[in-house]
């Protein structure tokens, strides 16, 4: 396969039809799970697929050391091409992989303005134009309904998309309700909310479209391949 | 005199340049009774610190080789490796932290935790060697030990515990208060020799309860029978203490903090009771080799004087009675008149003089048992070679060594200094064997290699300064690549009559990209169509060949030439003619493999405080870099990326500036990539015009 089809027959085209174009730019979404149900991978395979479309992508991580964070996106890459047997795998992953940068803060001693501020370096000086900005692991718990405002109103400023994803440790946080209890507050600011889930009957943990900017969601048949750790069509 | 081994400490001494680490190991040397007088770095007397045995590193006052020395303090024998202070040489410093088995890390106590002590603790623990830190310099100005202590927390991570305290600081500072025994320790007489253990003066005894309180909450994670005396509010033992301590640390989950002024002769010999007290004896960390039959698989050795010989052979110096080798013994024993096998070379030399070294001067021994360094008289060897017992088949480092990025001609100036050189490039390539040297055969200049800029530069000082050899350099040279890209076919006949017996050779087959090796040879030739004697001949025009390619004159790397056809002629074939077709064949088809060339791309690491990130980013966007990640941590931040090399000169002082001297970097290979189209054309261009000016 090639890479212009690659990405027309990307499952993630599911996901913005379903979304009416996906999370757009200025826009907030939200990426919801359990701890270890894959959050990081559903967030680089959407990274990944943006890179593919030859756009730039920062990587912003609190949790986890950058080594980890760019092995995720060498093994999800190396699946892509594996199941969609790319051609000229390794010159488009050369290609790509400049395109693509993370940043980590330690987040006992950073706050929102500051981790923005490091960001607009990294589009204004570093020359680098990004397009999504990926913010994984945030911590919804402690943040003020202001963080998110500041987020938004960078990622209007920039042009860019925001997405996010948010760790759920208590089972009781989303168990019999979609939205998980953490993010009610901060709903107001997020404009797509997908929540990761493990449904014990089929097995598969599914991709629930809980908010969908103003319109009803639907529900978008999608999966998290527990196999390849790539979001698939059900 | 077989020294016991849990008697051994093999420590290193570790800091930014200008913490006083060679102040420190100055008075390590002269406490410990092995040199009379104290010279200071830079000193009035001219003579400057015993360890600092290069003139380059006295002028400069900072430390690049290592160098071994033994000293005694009580009843431990302590081999001290005086390991380089500056990151660029990646090998020397890798080199000397493999056979240390615990460190001192010394931190200055106004500018407290610096970028280098960052890289410099990251390389120790990447080694798993423990430490002990020790904020020096408590007399000056601006002293901190607290802050700086705070910062081992913040920015190595370390769990930082202090056992001694200061008695006053900056000009007032008087002595240590020393946690562990409760003692106020005051060091007196001209050079600090005479300790005074005192009762804790009345004005220091909140803080003494305050920091000891703090000291055995630690400690007490490590020891139950501590915990539990602890808890119930009984005075732990001093052995007790003790122990709890020398576990936190030798499981690097601890770091015993020391506060002191070296150049005031304060707190050292608190210090090296530390070292005998919590560092690790050669038996107290695990040590590996890499098994020569099993793919350089790891196997654990065993410090044990009745086990085959393992060595390693980590510094060479030259000194005035030839060469000396320092090796660390990691299993069995070095003995003189005893036989071993150097593992690279697989030849068997014998030892003639076996010696302990202290910088300036010499002791004889006959044996040195596992897990001691010592120094070997005449042996023909490389930094970094291992010595073993005929039984095995094992070494102490991978056979590995990276290919060199940059290279530069140099011309010595006269005759003598043409002389000289070669004797200093002939020790130099021993040492280090990412250094190297060629004469280039169609300039006829000297051209050494390098992994980079300073570490070429540092070579070129030490011919001037140790060898008297004055050279002319020329600009540094990038080590460009060239490749083919694609798979190309060729069919070729080399055919001269000219009186006498000819010339005939045809050849087919084609050229195929390939990543596993440089260079690789196929015949599926059938049927006789050449000659089999002259098959390898086919492999010896094509290897002539790859040496050059026709883009900029580069190597060619990672093309496999295969030959399925031929033909050849009874009187006028030959070795010649075939080797000379595969050549002629293979500069005809180059460019219909579309070639292209590579350059080296190193994996650059710059840190350096938080505000400076945006110069930081714009510097390495400006060099054609790629920003694989950056972290901040605090105030901090480390930006790694990747750039080519031809981009990285004079990086240092664009970033010193920039950055007001906080930013720091190293740099080390990381692959070889494609160059863009547009330098491409540029390099070509500049190939093309240095070709016309050598053809007129």
């Amino acid at each position: 396969m090639v890479r212009s089809e690659l990405v027309k027959q990307s499952p993630l085209r599911i996901l913005d039809a379903s979304t009416n174009g996906g999370v757009g730019k200025g826009n907030v979404g939200v990426l919801a799970a359990r701890h270890g149900v894959g959050k990081t991978s559903a967030l680089v395979h959407i990274a990944t697929d943006k890179l593919l479309q030859g756009k730039h992508v920062i990587h912003v991580t609190f949790a986890s050391r950058t080594v980890h964070i760019i092995d995720y996106y060498e093994e999800i890459f190396t699946e892509i091409s594996k199941v969609k047997d790319l051609a000229g795998a390794m010159d488009l992953h050369d290609e790509i992989a400049p395109r693509r940068t993370v940043m980590s803060f330690d987040q006992k001693t950073t706050n929102t303005a500051h981790v923005i501020d490091s960001l607009r370096s990294r589009i204004h000086s570093g020359g680098f134009p990004a397009e999504l900005v990926i913010v994984d692991e945030f911590d919804f718990l402690h943040a003020d309904l202001s963080d998110l405002m500041l987020f938004k109103s960078f990622a209007k400023e920039e042009g860019l998309e925001l997405w996010f994803s948010i760790s759920l440790d208590q089972e009781g946080d989303f168990a019999n309700q979609p939205v998980p209890v953490i993010l009610e507050r901060h709903l107001v600011n997020i404009d797509i909310l997908i929540n990761l889930r493990h449904h014990p009957d089929d097995g598969k943990v599914h991709l629930e479209l809980v908010k969908d900017h103003g319109a009803k969601p639907k529900d978008m048949h999608l999966v998290l391949d527990t196999k390849t750790l790539l979001i698939s069509p059900e | 005199m077989k020294v016991p081994v849990e008697k051994m400490r093999n420590i290193g001494i570790s800091a930014h340049i200008d913490s006083g680490k060679t102040t420190l190991t100055e008075r390590i040397l002269f406490y410990c009774g092995r040199i009379h007088a104290i010279h200071e770095v830079k000193g009035k007397d001219g003579v400057g610190a015993t360890m600092d045995s290069m003139e380059l590193e006295r002028e400069r006052g900072i430390t690049i080789q290592s160098a071994a020395t033994s000293v005694q303090w009580n009843d431990k024998f302590i081999n001290i490796i005086d390991t380089p202070g500056h990151v660029d040489f990646t090998i020397e410093v890798e080199r000397s932290l493999r056979v240390l088995d615990g460190a001192i890390l010394v931190l200055c106590s106004v500018a407290g935790v610096q970028s280098q002590s960052i890289t410099v603790d990251r390389q120790m623990k990447r080694y798993d060697v423990p430490r002990l830190a020790f904020i020096n310099k408590a007399d000056r100005t601006g002293a901190n030990p607290f802050r700086v202590k705070e910062q081992l927390k913040e920015k190595l991570g370390h769990n930082a515990v202090f056992v001694t305290l200061p008695i006053g600081l900056e000009d007032k500072f008087e002595g240590v208060i020393d946690l562990v025994n409760g003692q106020a320790v005051y060091f007196e007489g001209e050079d600090g020799t005479d300790i005074k253990r005192l009762p804790i003066p009345a004005e220091y005894e909140a803080q003494y309860k305050e920091w000891r309180e703090k000291m055995l909450e630690e400690l007490s994670m490590f020891n139950d029978e501590l915990m539990e005396m602890h808890l119930e509010g009984q005075d732990p033992p001093v052995d007790l203490i003790k122990a709890a301590i020398r576990k936190g640390t030798l499981s690097r989950e601890l770091t015993p903090v020391f506060v002191g002024s070296a150049y005031k002769n304060k707190g050292v010999q608190v210090l090296l009771d530390g070292v005998s007290d919590y560092l690790p004896a050669p038996n107290e960390k695990a040590n590996w080799a890499l098994d020569q039959d099993k793919g350089e698989e790891k196997i654990a050795l065993e410090v044990s004087d009745s086990k085959p010989t393992v060595a390693l052979a980590f510094k060479l110096d030259d000194g005035q009675y030839g060469q000396l080798t320092y090796v660390r013994v990691y299993q069995g024993e070095v003995k003189k008149g005893q036989e071993l096998k150097n593992m690279r070379t697989q030849k068997r030399f014998k030892i003639g003089r076996l010696i302990k070294m202290h910088s300036n001067h010499m002791e004889d021994i006959d044996y040195a048992g596992a897990g001691d360094i010592a120094a070997l008289f005449g042996i023909e060897c490389a930094s970094g070679d291992t010595f073993c017992d005929d039984k095995l088949n094992v070494t102490m480092t991978s056979m590995f060594v990276p290919a060199p990025v940059i290279s530069l001609s140099i011309e010595p100036v006269d005759k003598k200094s043409g002389d000289n050189m070669s004797k200093a490039l002939n020790r130099f390539t021993k040492e280090d064997p990412t250094f190297r040297t060629y004469v280039d055969p169609e300039s006829n200049q000297t051209i050494v290699q390098g992994m980079g800029e300073l570490h070429l530069e540092v070579y070129i000082e030490r011919m001037k300064r140790e060898y008297k050899a004055e050279v002319k350099t020329g600009m540094p040279q990038v080590a460009y690549r060239e490749a083919i890209s694609e798979k190309a076919e060729f069919t070729y006949v080399h055919k001269k009559q000219t009186g006498g017996s000819g010339q005939y050779a045809k050849i087919g087959g084609w050229f195929e990209p390939i990543t596993e090796s440089d260079y690789a040879f196929e015949s599926q030739v059938k049927g006789g169509a050449i000659p089999n004697e002259y098959i390898p001949s086919c492999d010896k025009g094509f290897r002539e060949a790859v040496k050059k390619g026709t883009l900029i004159g580069f190597p060619v790397v990672g093309v496999k030439a295969v030959v399925n056809d031929g033909a050849s002629h009874p009187v006028d074939s030959s070795d010649m003619a075939f080797s000379t077709a595969a050549l002629m064949a293979f500069r005809e088809t180059y460019q219909k493999a579309k070639p292209i060339i590579l350059e080296p791309i190193m994996k650059v690491a710059v840190e350096g405080p938080t505000e400076f990130q945006g110069n930081i980013f714009g510097s390495i966007n400006q060099r054609r870099g790629v920003i694989v990640s950056s972290t901040e941590d605090g105030s901090f931040c480390s930006v790694i990326a990747e750039v080519p090399m031809s981009e990285m000169f004079g990086y240092s002082t664009v970033l010193r500036s920039m950055s007001q001297g906080k930013a720091e970097f190293t740099m080390e290979f990381e692959k070889y990539a494609k160059v863009p189209e547009s330098v491409a054309t540029q390099l070509k261009k500049e190939y093309e015009e240095k070709r016309k000016q050598q053809n007129r």
